[in-house]
């Protein structure tokens, strides 16, 4: 037999289904975000690191201009260096019939053999017949954007040389997991492939036998890459070496980590304040659940059950509830978290996904939820438990309702109902400010789930539409002489060409170096501007570099310091010069100077790098055939390809991950408020049945309970917006990496937004709880006492 | 006189005193009070003289302001909360004022709810048996009459045949029929288990059942007759 005391556990259970639904739905929402989160980053952590691993990702990569094949001889003598490979990397031009926009792909010589390093993932076909000058792998994304596979032919400009190669086999590389093209913000697998073909044939289609372009070294481990680094760079320096790059400084890595510290914000951040609001809510709900069941608990007592056995009854009731909302958040959070951990993998081209699920984690969201949920109960039951029986059993002592409401009364001519909902909320402050802190909690989540469309917004204004505001931008392989810009200026469509010039360079201050390229612009420059931290166009100095905020946070400096430049190009002058400003920008590290005065300190005459182009909309596609001909041309973006891109990246991946937290949010809002309202009506329930006998419509009545909720809820938004506000800047910091930086803007929509669906919440949980109140029981007050 | 072994009840200058910030109620002004074994006990006295304060101090439900009560070796007014509770969960049946059931169990439920912890029970259906209510056992207290649920509480009272019965007026609510077939239940407890029984009540009428009669007024005692003879609750006109 079922004892009496446990009938009534699930008795009540199915009393109350709905509070316990919304209940159990808060703590799920809250379980659910903490680990779909990290389930999502714990799995695409480990199959980075297993593809890493089994791919042998290398640890450092140079790039030359051009070196003899003996140096690799005294690469491999430097100390600590285990394996190391040269390559062939250069960029081609995409050839493709009937596509219109410009395309480039890197060819990479294939590694060596099976223990060469970035080994290749072989998804399709086979690889390269080494002495063939046709064959190629391809990379994933890129054949799938343009439905290739085995035996198709690729039509590319190699060297300026249009060539037609043969597709062999399909391949994914641990080098290009975040296959970023030459001037892109985002991978754009249409218009940038990876081509591995065999090293022979890329050293006679560049003209480099006996001679490679790039190096990869795998380190012994406990090297300090650094000291690498360091000798790696003295002997490449007389080839072109623009510095060689470490591991977390490689663009895939980095941009992949960049991601990925991003997905660790969201997930680190924002889901343990999703839960501790849900245990917090949690907590405060059922302990005011249970303190409505004060007569009960008397009763019990009364009888005979000790106070042991009354808590214990109360906790195997929460710790029901508790379950209930454990189980469907871990099962929701697991199949959330699979699934964007497949969304970021398919995303960033890993080969398989290696899932990971940490119990460290379930538990810990079972303990909290669950530590929460008990603890509520227990604090209720003691204070009840704590009454004599006789006095537990009679309701609460009436409220000493002194006149303490007099002012409001004064102020708005209330009614008599309205004098109750006043009385309400300033006889018991405490409860008032609870339900408005867990209501405001609601709102804040939202608000912390929704910010960062408007930061994200705010960056691509002031990187597309401010800053960078060419239509194009044609690149040349090396520097040109200022007749390029004119060779450019002829070509079909160009409204308005603007020269850059770009120099590899290391920026040093005290001990913190950055390596980057410094942009030199023409004075006056439109299509490229640089901008202060108030929006302004900045003027370039004769001498001395504006550098962009993330940069001087980078290397802690002022305006006014003074920075080590070293030039890893041409005659590669160290030069000590001033910081004469600091100027905004969101991707990247960036430092800008005139034109003019970076070709005097590099003492090579006026080059130029590269084009910034207005185009003539209508003659985009002569203009692409033109520039795609030009044999100086190494790339060529297209801004409005970039910016949709981007879009269009950010609405596969942040888009759903901020839909699945802010239904979670809602989730939460709605189950709050439920709650609120219901216990309210429990413990007013006798009163408003009273006001029923005595005459009160069920409108007046209604408004009694109405008045007090919509109260609260009012209360609680702007302390929501408040609230949300500090979570959303404690979040942007964790967002920031050298790759981006997030400016914190949370446009008006988003307060909007996140009080609508906390309004919203209360609306509905009004409904709900409108049938309740008009089918009050009156008998039952006049049957029972008072 | 009776030998002390006699007595389960003793209370001497019991008071309680109500403090409602400066306001005092003074609901016991000093009772002495002494109960046999198996005596049935009718309290009477105007509203508010502190019958029901009395009873719930000598049942363990609540405590005095000051002087002693005693059930048997138990000095009530000393015992530890955990004291109570065992002292109540033993020895003591109580019927309410207000039927306080438990809303989400049924009537048999609401029995076992005492059985279950209770030492020597009667089982749920023979108390419900004799309270009449066989037939309305698997109900919720909601489906019942006023009435009804009262006898049920009753049940749940007798069911862990307890020696003592606290009944704070166990009839108000019911009509003369049922209101004889509780008082039959009360004495019949009361004379099988010798459960000493004290029972409020504003039906004067029932005095005439009883051993005792004691009539509180504003805190105090003012008033003990003893009946030569009780009356069958058949037999008591209301
Ligand atoms: N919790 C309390 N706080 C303040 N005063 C109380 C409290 N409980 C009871 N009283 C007061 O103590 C006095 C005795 O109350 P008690 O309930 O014992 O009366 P009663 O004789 O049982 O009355 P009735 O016949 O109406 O049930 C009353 O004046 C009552 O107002
Ligand atoms: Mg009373």
């Amino acid at each position: 037999m079922i004892p009496p005391l446990r009938r009534k556990v699930l008795r009540d259970l199915r009393r109350l289904w709905a509070q316990v639904l919304a209940i159990a739905l808060v703590l799920a929402a809250g379980v659910a975000t903490l680990i779909l989160g990290n389930g999502a980053y714990a799995s695409l952590h480990e199959t980075r690191a297993r593809y890493y691993e089994e791919n042998r990702f290398a640890d450092i990569f140079a790039d030359v201009t051009r070196a003899p094949r003996a140096l690799l001889g005294e690469v491999r003598d430097i100390k600590g260096v285990l394996e190391a490979e040269a390559r062939i990397v250069r960029l081609g031009l995409l050839d493709i019939e009937g596509m219109k926009e410009p395309g480039s792909v890197l060819f990479v010589s294939l590694p060596g053999d099976e223990t060469g390093l970035n080994q290749l993932f072989l998804m399709e076909g086979r690889l390269p017949d080494p002495q063939s000058a046709r064959e190629i792998v391809i990379s994933d994304g890129f054949t799938t954007a343009h439905g290739l596979g085995p035996g198709d032919t690729l039509p590319v400009v190699m060297n300026g040389r249009q060539r037609q190669l043969l597709v062999t086999g399909v391949a994914l590389s641990p080098e290009f997991i975040y296959a970023l093209g030459p001037g892109q913000m985002m991978p754009d697998p249409r218009r940038f492939g990876v081509v591995w073909a065999p090293r022979a044939a890329l050293e006679a289609a560049f003209d480099l036998e006996g001679a490679f372009s790039n190096l990869v070294l795998k380190l012994a481990p406990g090297t300090d890459p650094d000291l690498v680094i360091e000798a790696l760079d003295r002997l490449t320096a007389p080839y072109g070496g623009t510095g060689a790059a470490p591991r977390k400084d490689q663009i895939s890595h980095a941009f992949l980590d960049a991601e990925l510290k991003q997905l660790s914000a969201m997930v680190k951040v924002l889901p343990p304040i999703f839960l501790l609001v849900a245990a917090m809510l949690v907590n405060m709900t059922l302990s005011r659940l249970i303190t409505l069941e004060r007569e009960q608990i008397g009763l019990l007592k009364a009888i005979g059950y000790s106070s042991r056995a009354v808590a214990q009854h109360y906790i195997e009731f929460v710790l029901l509830i508790a379950t209930i909302g454990i189980l469907i958040g871990m099962a929701a959070g697991t199949w959330l978290g699979a699934g964007l951990a497949q969304m970021y993998a398919r995303f960033f081209s890993f080969p398989y996904l290696v899932f990971l699920r940490d119990p460290q984690i379930y538990g810990l969201a079972a303990v909290i939820t669950v530590g929460a949920a008990v603890g509520g109960a227990i604090q209720a039951v003691r204070t009840v438990v704590r009454l004599p029986p006789a006095v537990a059993m009679a309701p609460p002592a009436p409220a000493s309702y002194r006149q303490r409401i007099g002012w409001v009364r004064r102020l708005v001519q209330l009614r008599q109902t309205g004098v109750m909902v006043a009385r309400h909320l300033f006889r018991w402050p405490l409860r008032t400010a609870s339900s408005t802190l867990g209501v405001a909690m609601s709102v804040a989540i939202l608000v912390a789930s929704l910010w960062s469309f408007g930061s994200i917004n705010f960056m691509i204004d002031v990187t597309f539409f401010r800053t960078e505001r060419h239509d194009a931008q044609i690149v040349f392989g090396v520097p040109e002489p200022q007749r390029a810009l004119f060779a450019v200026r002829q070509m079909p469509g160009v409204v308005v060409a603007e020269p850059f010039r770009q120099v590899a360079a290391r920026i040093s201050h005290r001990n913190l170096s950055k390596k980057l390229a410094i942009t030199g612009h023409p004075a006056g420059a439109g299509l490229s501007r640089v901008l202060d931290t108030a929006l302004r166009p900045m003027d370039l100095p004769d001498s001395g570099l504006i550098l962009s905020e993330a940069l001087a946070d980078a290397l802690q400096v002022r305006p006014g310091d003074l920075v080590t430049v070293e030039m890893l190009e041409g005659r590669r002058p160290i030069l000590t010069l001033p910081v004469s400003g600091i100027s905004l920008g969101y991707v990247g590290l960036g430092a800008a100077m005139d034109i003019g005065a970076l070709n005097r300190l590099m003492d090579e005459g006026p080059l130029i790098s590269g084009v910034n182009l207005m185009i003539d909309g209508s003659q985009d596609a002569a203009f692409y055939a033109a520039a795609k001909a030009a044999p100086k041309t190494e790339t060529i973006t297209v801004t409005a390809l970039m910016l949709e891109r981007f879009q269009q990246t950010l609405a596969e991946n942040i888009t759903v991950m901020i839909t699945v937290y802010v239904v979670l949010a809602a989730i939460i809002a709605v189950g709050v408020v439920y709650n609120f309202s219901r216990i309210a009506l429990s413990e007013q329930g006798r009163e408003l049945a009273s006001l029923r006998v005595l005459g009160f419509t069920n409108r007046e009545v209604s408004g009694v309970l109405f008045g007090e909720l919509a109260t609260i809820v009012l209360l609680a938004q702007p302390l929501g917006w408040l609230i949300g506000y500090g979570i959303g800047l404690a979040m942007v910091a964790a967002f920031s990496s050298d790759l981006y930086r997030v400016p914190f803007v949370i446009e008006r929509e988003v307060y909007a937004i996140a009080s609508l669906v906390v309004l919203a919440a209360a609306l509905v949980s009004a409904l709900a709880i409108r049938g309740r109140i008009n089918n009050l029981d009156m008998i039952e007050v006049l049957k029972t006492r008072e | 006189m009776e030998g002390p072994a006699d007595i389960v009840f003793r209370a001497s200058g019991l008071t309680k005193v109500y403090r409602n910030g400066a306001l005092e109620v003074h609901a016991l002004r000093g009772i002495d009070f002494q109960a046999r074994t198996g005596e049935f006990i009718v309290i009477l006295g105007p509203s508010g003289s502190g019958k029901s304060t009395f009873l719930n101090i000598v049942g363990g439900l609540d405590r005095a302001t000051s002087g002693e009560a005693w059930f048997e070796e138990h000095q009530l007014t000393a015992l530890t909360e955990r004291g109570l509770t065992q002292y109540r969960r033993d020895h003591v049946g109580f019927v309410f004022q207000f039927y306080n059931l438990v809303p989400s169990l049924t009537a048999r439920e609401n029995v076992q709810l005492v059985t279950e912890i209770a030492r020597h029970p009667m089982p749920a259906d023979e108390a419900l048996a004799l309270v009449g209510l066989s037939d309305r056992a698997d109900h919720f207290p909601a489906q019942l009459s006023g009435g009804e649920q009262q006898r049920v509480a009753i049940a749940r009272a007798i069911a862990k045949n307890p020696q003592v019965l606290l009944c704070d007026e166990p009839t108000g609510a019911l009509d003369s029929a049922t209101g004889i077939k509780v008082l039959e239940a009360l004495t019949q407890v009361n004379r099988a288990v010798g459960a000493t029984t004290l029972v409020i009540t504003h039906n004067a009428a029932i005095r005439d059942i009883a051993d005792r009669v004691i009539r509180f007024a504003d805190g105090r005692i003012v008033e003990e007759i003893v009946n030569a003879t009780r009356k069958a609750p058949s037999e008591v006109s209301w």
